[in-house]
């Protein structure tokens, strides 16, 4: 009986050992994910406090209204210059998402739809910098639009297609199919569905996919650099005419010796940052039942 | 409209191929062998080699922006996989509910923060840390590793960009790794949890082991991001030509940023070669990101259908 005692005392430690061990370590992995994150909430404050105090100390209301050639002056060009571009890639990516999107959720057969999707996938993944490049030879070279509004739209539109056209078939996909037998049962005809029912219905998601979109195209340089180049005005005229952007601003004012090309380029980063959080947190917002 | 970017990606490939043929004919495979990257002379008047036109000592070479690339890719993984399995581990298994869609929202700002604006960041915050505090901290200390003893030049350079890439990819591993753990079936973990297992036990044996491809995949989607980012790599890299890294405090350069800082000298060369030249090196970067993109996807998509069937 002693021996059977003493066994059972002996598989206790044992276990009370193994079971230390396991819960320390989980509280060791547990502390590293929590440093990891402290870490990482650091790192945003850091980078966004950083910008935001230089831009704040910099910043004044005649940047917004006068315009600048990166060393003096102001934003206004830029400011405007990238509403331009971002609204000309609209113009191209947002018609060929949406209808894009419901061909792929709703007409497309498994085989045909999946090579599509395919290149979709390919467009995402051509580096923007190369994009620059294809806007620059087709664009601005080839079909002779020098360096321009429409090319630099474009080249941004062309960027934005694929996540117009994936979020929004995600959102027509997620319609409930009996919405869309009700509606043919009451008589409507496929276009009556996909353009009275469908696009109100996934009018959310396709919000949320602008909003994303526009909040990725606005912080694009590379793109830009040899499609629109840079312009000391405001761009009036479609094409052969360079637009100013404000992300040039700020890559291109840092390197200027003077203070006060220093100081353009922080605010240039304080309003693109900000006008970014915005649209990403709205679009946040607007999506936040799904 | 679905047709758009068939269509697309289609003209672009055509044309970057033909704009890229005259330097294949020129460079020939030296164009993978050399490391020297000379525009040539303008004002001398062009030469003919393999029957295309180019300027007088021109030559091209990709090596060291491929080296660049690939170390800083590198780098920037050995940060951010580890960094994004703990956060999407900490994010599913030891969160409170209520600061779990803040914490994820968080990550997803750092997507958001535009590449100039981490690179301005590079410039004037990182930069300046890396040279004057953690360098030669590194040199002193760590000299003993092979390639931790160098010159250290300034703070940019491998370090830094690296360091950057890997913050900028942190979100996209993330958000995959994170996305595919929460999807796992409840069932599981209470199965673990019934048993008297840890959190770190569901984590290690249902979230871990159950999410391996997608954490595979999510991984090689950050390379993919990695491999053409422009900006921030042109700003803190030092953007040198003509020289292979000695050491991980050397400078460094990367495909797409010789692209965007050469392309402007390039235009004053009448013979379109230097065009032609980075228009190739444009081809190989879109090679190798395509690859790393879609195996990703693949790998990815897969098991996130799997992931659908077990719902």
């Amino acid at each position: 009986m002693t021996e059977s005692a003493s066994k059972t005392a002996d598989f206790r430690k044992l276990m009370d050992a193994k079971f230390e061990r396991r819960v320390f370590s989980d509280l060791l992995v547990r502390i590293i994910g929590y440093c990891i994150l402290g870490l990482m909430t650091g790192l945003l404050l850091a980078i966004v406090g950083y910008v935001a105090i230089l831009g704040l100390g910099s910043i004044s209301f005649k940047m917004f209204v006068t315009v600048g050639n990166t060393s003096t002056g102001g934003l206004a060009n830029a400011i405007v210059g990238t509403w331009e571009l971002v609204g000309m890639g609209l113009l191209l990516s947002l018609p060929v998402g949406v209808f894009g999107g419901l061909y792929l959720s709703e007409y497309s057969s498994r085989y045909t739809g999946g090579v599509l999707r395919l290149f979709v996938d390919i467009l995402t993944s051509i580096p923007s910098i190369v994009l620059g490049l294809f806007g620059y030879l087709v664009l601005v070279i080839e079909l002779n639009m020098g360096y321009s509004l429409l090319a630099g739209g474009l080249t941004l539109g062309v960027m934005m297609i694929p996540y117009i056209m994936r979020i929004s078939e995600i959102s027509y996909s997620n319609i409930p199919g009996e919405t869309r037998e009700a509606a043919f049962a009451l008589g409507a005809n496929s276009m009556q569905v996909s353009l009275r029912l469908l696009l109100v219905q996934a009018r959310v998601g396709i919000m949320t996919a602008i909003l994303l979109s526009i909040s990725i195209a606005a912080g694009e340089t590379a793109q830009l650099l040899y499609t629109a180049l840079f312009n000391n005005g405001y761009t009036t005229g479609l094409t052969h005419e360079p637009v100013a952007y404000l992300t040039y601003v700020i890559w291109y004012s840092l390197n200027q010796p003077t203070p006060y090309a220093h100081a353009l380029a922080y605010s240039a980063a304080l309003v693109l940052v900000s006008s970014i959080f915005f649209l990403l947190l709205l679009s946040k917002y607007i999506g936040r039942g799904k | 409209m679905a047709v758009v970017p068939l269509a697309i990606m289609v003209i672009l490939f055509s044309f970057l191929i033909y704009n890229a043929i005259p330097s294949m004919r020129y460079s020939g495979f030296d164009f993978f062998t050399s490391y020297i990257w000379n525009p040539g002379m303008f004002y001398r008047d062009p030469i003919m080699y393999h029957g295309v036109p180019a300027p007088y000592k021109s030559s091209f070479g990709m090596l060291s922006f491929f080296v660049g690339t690939m170390i800083t890719t590198a780098f920037a993984l050995v940060i951010a996989f580890p960094v994004s399995i703990f956060l999407s581990l900490t994010l599913n298994l030891y969160t409170p509910r209520a600061l779990r869609r803040p914490f994820s929202a968080m990550v997803e700002l750092f997507a958001g923060i535009p590449s100039v604006v981490y690179g301005l960041w590079g410039v004037i915050v990182l930069e300046p840390i890396l040279l004057h505090r953690i360098e030669p901290w590194m040199k002193t200390n760590l000299s003993f590793i092979p390639g931790f003893s160098g010159e250290v030049f300034s703070g940019a350079g491998i370090i830094a960009a690296g360091l950057i890439l890997g913050i900028m990819i942190i979100p996209i591993v993330t958000a995959v790794i994170s996305e595919s753990m929460a999807s796992q079936p409840k069932e599981f973990k209470e199965g673990v949890y019934a048993l008297g297992g840890t959190k770190w036990e569901v984590g290690r044996h249902i979230l871990l082991r159950n999410t391996r491809r997608q954490i595979a995949g999510g991984t090689l989607l950050g390379t993919g991001r990695a491999l053409g980012e422009t900006m921030a790599v042109l700003m803190v890299s030092g953007a040198v030509v003509n020289v292979l890294p000695t050491s991980i405090f050397s400078l460094t350069n990367t495909m797409s940023a010789q692209i965007a800082a050469a392309l402007d000298s390039a235009f004053i060369d009448a013979t379109g070669m230097n065009i032609s030249a980075l228009v190739e090196l444009g081809v190989i970067l879109v090679v190798i990101s395509l690859i790393a993109n879609l195996a990703g996807r693949a790998i990815a998509g897969k098991a996130a259908l799997r992931g659908y069937e077990n719902d």
